[in-house]
């Protein structure tokens, strides 16, 4: 387990960053905190020609809050945005998704951008994002563009950001108006900081009457991507929500769902399960908005 | 018995003095042993689970800049003799390195020697082989019935061993008992997986003709297997022992490694350091553990008293035999726990498969049986309705039956298990727990409380061999002790073996201590290397107290012996009317008149006038102590004392299911332990408590897994699932004390610790949760999707 051979580039500036990604015809690599990156090289799954480090470029790291938005820079230590009270408050659903990743000594070194973009399907970080339909800031040597995250998850580990593109930072959405806002993050996993064998997040806004206004249930670890399930979003739209509401809709879960088969556990389980912490995480969501 | 004693060190709650080099990064590994110009290695592991190896062409490695050597199988084959380690299977020849054919994902195809690691696996990457793979035999019930698909095709077929046992009645037993049941059980192929992978350097030393090897062992006959492999003598392997050795827990058998550095220094004429990565460890370091099903019948009376047990062990040990069939027979030295079983049929059967293979773990055997009988006793108790607990008060041997003698022979040496049972009810706070349970059932979650009494053989004994092989008449299991007194009367007690964290130096320094009166932290604890050493059988079998700890006893009191005879010549008095007191020596009746430990040594090292005649001059003694009750082959009924020592633990465990996910949560923990007298109180605790942990492992998430078509899926932490301390609960622990009779201070082993009962206590409190849906699960790991499954689709 010892890394194959790299050029290793100590960046300055994101200019310095998108210029080597762009010379680096797909073998350059962004490294950040390091947590998957480096079992990955020490066990040759990644063989880059050149690796970029990030860490020391102090206008990748931060967050920083607007009228409408949260911006977490990307390079922002997971454990970090986790202390944070502008999180904390404002972004109650990421703050509970962090508490499930890793442990405490890996979160020192992980980045919020780290983990989105490595988007494994099962890690909690995208799966949050997702719920909260934050989007990314991407920036190459041609320019800046930004993708919802709708748009952002292709497939396991694949993501719409091109190998010239280096990730800046994720923007959440600020819930705006007259509204209330429940949040809950449920994930089984064997062991406590391990990535989620399945895992929901769910994100409710009520209106002043009570209504739902906006329901985001998203499910990671169980398709390739995580993924929104938008027919039941809709049927939970424009009503209060009560148990039989929630047990009405679930059944879309497990249709909205194509899991895989490991030793971990089989598809039938993923699906079960997920149904079964969709309708935790609703029920959660819900009675927190109603509070 | 000793508990009389007035003792002043032993069962004294006092620092572990390892732990200062430990905590503060100052212990010794192989990796920390500098020697210039080492070089380094990298093994290159096989994709295919069984696969002949066309060719191998290694031209572009050896070209690459800074590579020694690749070194393969065929060409390892031609020097050096196969590893021969347990029972003779004359026609499998298991190398170092595979020769010809892989059987099993990750087994070692051909090594690299280069300047540094990375180097070393750049080399590997130009290596080309070409495999015809082959179809793989990965499930052990198919291997067994198997004649055409054979991992070993020389050898006729996959089974390694296959026994039949009988001691007593079983039939008659069986025909008179009310009634009886049959289950499956199943123990998951897990192990111990230290924290440090194996490593080894050597240096072969062409002056001495010496080889020189440090490496990470924990193994008797280290030495002589790579003696006997390499085809050299056995004084010119110097093992160094001084090393520290980064947990083990019996797997850290490197053998192969060790031949394989050993040849290539002696090769290359520099020192050559392979340290395993995880990867290398994990798939091909031939580190897995038992792997077996049974089949168990029992016989019972309708008062809950088991007359009668027959056993069917079946056993995958994976790709080479290794230790592996004899993990099957060291259980026969208490193979029917605790209770009053009259008789017992055993077959014990051992295969092959293209699986890595089998060192021994914790227990040797003793976990899986462990768990095995514990379900038998609960399963009985839930046939008759009888509570869990009523049935063992039933069963259990009586504190007035000891020594008990087992069906196999074994006499168990003492205990007291009704009085452990209880004190671990006691502290579990046993009705509580119950209310406690019935409340959370009550509001429909799924809560259940684990009952397990069971033992722990220590101490070791060969003999185990002799039932599976006659031709090993091995009758001895010895551990030497040396302790030496310079001339300015500070003592140094020397051990002949390795450590690997158990804490021996401070147990051999507490009985020193104890036996010579003097402050045990004065002390020196030194390793020999392999060729000073006395003989030893190295620290498995949770003998080390038992055995080291005897020893140094008796060396100490040659010691005192010695100094006694000294004053007596020049106190001028019979040895009957002298005192000993913290080394010094005094007339009993005129107390002035005395030899100081000082002048005792001055008269040993400098005054030969004044020794005794005859006396040789100097200051030391050795002792050998022989394994208590050993010695004896079996009788005509393969009835024979196999360990000496049985120390008795009472496992309380309470969990709760979520029955949505199928998730285990361990919520308290009781134990009560009886090792007879504790050495050092810490280091007991210890055992009890990482044995627990690893026992929690076993029973919930620990697997070397493989899919049906051999591939290996547990290469890395993310897949073998270690618990960490989020998943072990604070354990609550109280110890009992019924001394051995046969060992220096009444102590009885406990490096198996908790380990021998959790994942039966685990277990049955799983299955009491699962009780009220009319489920049960007899197979371990207990994975949470397994209990998902069976909770919400009916099947595992």
């Amino acid at each position: 387990m010892k890394a194959a051979k790299f050029e290793y580039i100590l960046a300055e500036s994101i200019e310095q960053v998108v210029q080597v990604l762009d010379q680096g015809d797909g073998e350059a690599i962004v490294i950040a905190g390091g947590q998957t990156l480096m079992p990955m090289l020490s066990m040759r799954l990644a063989r880059p020609e050149t690796v970029i480090d990030i860490n020391k470029i102090a206008e990748l790291s931060g967050i920083e809050v607007t009228a409408d938005e949260v911006i977490i820079k990307a390079c922002t230590r997971q454990a970090e945005a986790l202390a944070s009270p502008e999180i904390q408050t404002r972004l109650p659903l990421l703050a509970k998704a962090i508490s499930y990743v890793g442990h405490q000594q890996t979160r020192n070194r992980g980045t919020v951008g780290g983990s989105l973009s490595h988007a494994d399907p099962a890690s909690e970080i995208p799966l949050a994002a997702l719920a909260m339909d934050a989007h990314v800031s991407l920036r190459s040597a041609a320019g800046a563009r930004r993708v919802a995250m709708a748009d952002y998850f292709l497939g396991p580990m694949m993501t719409a950001r091109a190998d010239n593109e280096v990730l800046l930072a994720v923007h959440f959405p600020l819930p705006q108006g007259d509204v209330r806002v429940g949040t809950a993050f449920h994930e089984v996993s064997e062991r406590r900081g391990d990535f989620a064998v399945v895992a929901a997040a769910a994100h409710i806004q009520l209106d002043k009457d009570g209504i739902c206004s906006n329901a985001a249930l998203a499910i990671g670890g169980a398709d390739s991507v995580p993924l929104r399930m938008t027919a039941l979003e809709d049927r939970l739209r424009g009503d209060a929500i009560t148990p039989e509401r929630i047990q009405a809709v679930l059944a879309d879960v497990a249709n909205a769902l194509t899991p895989g088969n490991d030793q971990h556990a089989s598809a039938a389980y993923r699906r079960r399960v997920a149904t079964v912490l969709a309708e935790r995480a609703l029920t959660e969501a819900a009675a927190e908005a109603q509070e | 018995m000793n508990m009389e004693r007035n003792l002043h060190y032993v069962a004294t709650k006092r620092r572990v003095r390892e732990d200062k080099r430990f905590v503060t990064g100052q212990g010794k590994y192989v990796q920390d042993v500098n020697l210039p110009d080492t070089k380094h290695a990298a093994v290159l592991p096989s994709p295919y689970p069984r696969a002949r190896i066309l060719s191998i062409e290694t031209a572009a490695a050896e070209a690459l800049d800074g590579v020694q050597m690749v070194l393969t199988g065929a060409q390892l084959a031609e020097d050096c003799n196969p590893i021969r380690l347990g029972l003779k299977l004359p026609e499998i020849n298991w190398y170092p390195l595979a020769v010809g054919m892989t059987c099993y994902v990750g087994e070692w195809v051909a090594i690299v020697v280069a300047d540094n690691a990375y180097i070393a696996e750049d080399a590997l990457d130009l290596i080309e082989v070409d495999y015809e793979p082959l179809q793989p035999i990965v499930d052990p019930e198919q291997a067994f019935d198997e004649t055409e698909l054979l991992v070993h095709p020389g050898h006729g077929s996959n089974v390694l061993y296959h026994g039949n046992f009988l001691w007593g009645d079983v039939d008659s037993d069986f025909a008179g008992a009310d009634d009886n049941l049959s289950f499956r059980a199943r123990w998951g192929r897990s192990s111990t997986v230290p924290i440090e992978t194996f490593g080894a350097l050597a240096r072969w030393d062409e002056g001495t003709e010496i080889l020189d090897i440090w490496a990470s062992i924990q193994m008797p006959n280290f030495v002589e297997l790579m003696a006997s492999t390499l085809g050299y003598p056995l004084n010119c392997i110097r093992l160094h022992q001084d090393v520290d050795v980064g947990g083990s827990y019996g797997v850290k058998r490197g053998i192969k490694q060790s031949v394989l550095v050993g040849y290539l220094s002696r090769k290359l004429r520099v020192p050559v350091r392979f340290i395993e990565d995880r990867l290398a460890n994990m798939a091909g370091s031939d580190a897995h553990g038992p792997d077996r099903i049974f089949d168990t019948e029992v016989a019972f009376n309708k008062d809950g008293v088991i007359k009668s047990i027959k056993i069917r062990a079946l056993d995958d040990a994976g790709a080479y035999p290794g230790r592996a069939p004899f993990q099957l027979a060291k259980p026969i030295s208490a193979i029917v726990g605790p209770y009053k079983i009259n008789s017992v049929k055993y077959e014990a059967i051992s295969v092959c498969t293209n699986k890595s293979g089998q060192v021994p773990v914790r227990g040797f055997g003793q976990a899986p049986t462990n768990y095995m009988i514990e379900m038998a006793v609960d399963n009985v108790a839930r046939h008759l309705g009888l509570d869990r607990l009523e049935i063992r008060r039933r069963n259990l041997i009586q504190p007035d039956e000891f020594p008990y003698q087992i069906p196999p022979g074994s006499k168990y040496d003492s205990g007291n298990y009704p009085v452990v049972l209880q004190k671990g009810l006691d502290l579990a706070g046993y009705d509580e727990l119950l209310a406690r349970r019935d409340k959370a059932r009550a509001e429909g979650r799924l809560a259940g409380i684990g009952i397990a009494t069971v033992l722990e053989p220590g101490g070791g004994n060969n003999i185990f061999e002799y039932l599976m092989d006659p031709s090993a008449e091995i009758t001895t299991f010895m551990e030497g002790c040396e302790v030496r007194v310079d001339a300015q009367g500070n003592i140094t007690g020397i051990m002949g073996t390795t450590t690997s964290g158990q804490g021996h130096e401070t147990m051999m320094a507490t009985i020193l201590g104890e036996e010579l009166q003097i402050d045990p932290d004065e002390i020196r604890i030194v390793h020999s290397d392999s060729l000073n050493a006395l003989p030893t059988r190295s620290p498995i079998a949770s003998r080390m107290a038992i055995m080291l700890g005897s020893a140094a006893a008796g060396a100490a009191g040659k010691i005192k012996d010695r100094a006694m005879a000294i004053a007596a010549h020049n106190l001028d008095r019979p040895v009957a009317e002298l005192e000993y007191s913290g080394g010094t020596i005094s007339d009993r009746n005129d107390p002035g008149h005395k030899l100081t430990w000082a002048e005792v040594c001055f008269i040993a090292y400098r005054a030969y006038h004044k020794l005794p005649d005859g006396m040789e001059p100097g200051f030391q003694a050795q002792y050998v102590f022989q394994v208590p009750g050993g010695g004896q082959l079996p009788d005509e009924n393969n009835r024979v004392q196999v360990y000496p020592c049985f120390s008795f633990q009472a496992h309380v465990p309470y969990v709760e299911i979520d029955p949505g996910t199928g998730r285990v949560s361990v919520l308290d923990y009781a134990i009560a332990h009886d090792c007879g007298t504790v050495i050092n109180p810490d280091i007991v605790r210890g055992m009890v408590i990482g044995g627990l942990a690893h026992g929690i492992g076993a029973a919930l998430y620990e697997k070397f897994a493989y899919d049906d078509e051999g591939q290996f899926l547990s290469a890395t932490f993310a897949d073998y699932l270690m618990p960490s301390v989020h998943e072990i609960p604070d354990v609550k622990d109280v110890e009992h004390c019924t001394p051995s009779p046969l060992t220096s201070h009444g102590q009885k082993g406990s490096g198996e610790g908790g380990y021998l009962g959790a994942p039966a206590a685990i277990a049955s409190a799983v299955n009491d949760a699962l009780h009220p849906l009319g489920l049960h699960i007899s197979e371990l790991p207990m994975r949470m999707h397994k209990i998902e499954a069976l909770i919400n689709d009916g099947n595992t």
